[in-house]
């Protein structure tokens, strides 16, 4: 397989993007080769990490009474809606296979250096341990996430997160999704409300696609990378009607997995 | 003296003990690949498991991994203490970093998975 597919699907409730995801970690193995998924979400909708507790989540008043969904990724909880969403896949034979870590790496590096020719310095977090069980991921600070410093940065607003990922390693496969800040999402309590890519700059806006101005150049750097090319797809990775989807819905809007923790 | 361990390709071993049940846990290696663990999740005790089936599950800062039974039996025992002290899989993993007790449906099924010299060409391999 020389080229990565890419599929841009519409907005989708939390459990059917999950489901998504899922069955495009089975494409990955089916097709040989990486692919990725950009997504939108049907409303404000909160997705936990894999064992992030219930409890702590229907307490917190800033997120009170948005749909919650439980992502089979690990760390910490992400307000969706404002925010631009992806998942990528590729098989355990992949090249990056045997060092996930590479799809991690080249998925942000590829994101500095199209924010840089927006005109937005990004950079690689440091690890801060002291920061590691906030409950929302853009309170987190892991090796490898993707922060800048406001532009009129104070003690507060240095080193803000834009840009996390998490991976589930499958028997068959990697998954990686991540979520980039956009805008502040109206819909949550100021404890919910992270600096976001339109705090730091009003240069980087939507094309006329609806995607953000630097996704295509986002794209070709991460197939870069691996010397291929992008392979957009004419339907939506949803309109495909992956096998497996229906189920997976149904597994990942049941209590059983939201309340597993 | 011990039996050897055994391994799956997903890097989970396994050691035939004298009463007939069998030790599990995850290799040195696949610790090492995990980098810096924060939560698991043990398999249940009764439940009975299948080969290359995931009962269990392992989160580190960056991913969540799964566990996969590396032959099938029932779960006996796991080691409770392990996720209050997630740091004993990179100290000790083939000893106090042990996860799980199964009793195989078929001891027989140890001898399918990898010896050391197959589990080390493995990781030799994919550690370029």
């Amino acid at each position: 397989m020389n080229g990565i597919a890419v599929w841009r699907d519409g907005a989708a409730d939390g459990p059917t993007n999950m489901a998504a995801d899922e069955c495009l970690a089975a494409e990955a193995v089916r097709r040989g080769g990486m692919v990725i998924r950009l997504y939108r979400w049907e409303c404000t909708t909160v997705s936990l990490g894999a064992f992030q507790s219930i409890a702590t989540a229907r307490a917190c008043d800033a997120i009170a009474g948005l749909p919650l969904v439980r992502r089979p990724s690990g760390g910490g909880a992400i307000v969706h809606g404002s925010d631009f969403t992806y998942a990528a896949a590729i098989p355990k034979r992949h090249v990056w296979g045997a060092k996930p870590e590479s799809l991690y790496d080249a998925v942000h590096g590829a994101m500095i250096e199209s924010l840089r020719s927006c005109g937005v310095e990004t950079r690689l977090a440091e690890p801060d341990p002291t920061a590691e069980g906030a409950f929302f991921c853009f309170d987190r600070r892991a090796g490898g996430d993707l922060t800048a410093d406001h532009p009129a940065a104070t003690a507060a607003s240095r080193n803000v997160k834009l840009m996390g990922s998490a991976q589930r390693r499958l028997a068959d496969a990697v998954l990686q999704h991540g979520s980039l800040l956009l805008a502040p999402n109206p819909d949550v309590g100021p404890a919910a409300r992270h600096l976001a890519l339109a705090d730091l700059t009003s240069a980087v806006g939507s094309g006329p696609d609806g995607w953000p101005v630097w996704v295509d150049e986002w794209l070709e750097r991460v197939a870069a990378a691996l010397g291929q090319q992008i392979e957009e797809q004419p339907v939506s990775f949803l309109g495909t009607a992956p096998l497996g989807l229906a189920g997976g819905r149904e597994r990942f809007a049941a209590s059983r997995w939201t309340n597993r923790r | 003296m011990a039996a050897p361990r055994r391994y799956a390709q997903s890097h989970e071993w396994i050691r035939l003990e004298d009463d007939g049940t069998a030790t599990i846990g995850i290799s040195a290696y696949a610790v090492e690949a995990l980098t810096d663990l924060v939560f698991m999740q043990l398999p249940e005790v009764g439940r009975h498991v299948k080969a290359g089936e995931s009962f269990g599950e392992i989160e580190s800062v960056k991913a969540v991994s799964d566990i996969y039974a590396p032959v099938s039996g029932a779960v006996m025992a796991v080691n409770e203490d392990l996720p209050k002290r997630l740091e004993t899989l990179g100290q000790d993993p083939y000893e106090a970093g042990w996860i799980a007790r199964i009793r195989p449906d078929n001891p027989a099924d140890l001898a399918g998975l990898l010896d050391q010299t197959g589990y080390d060409a493995l990781v030799a391999k994919q550690s370029h």
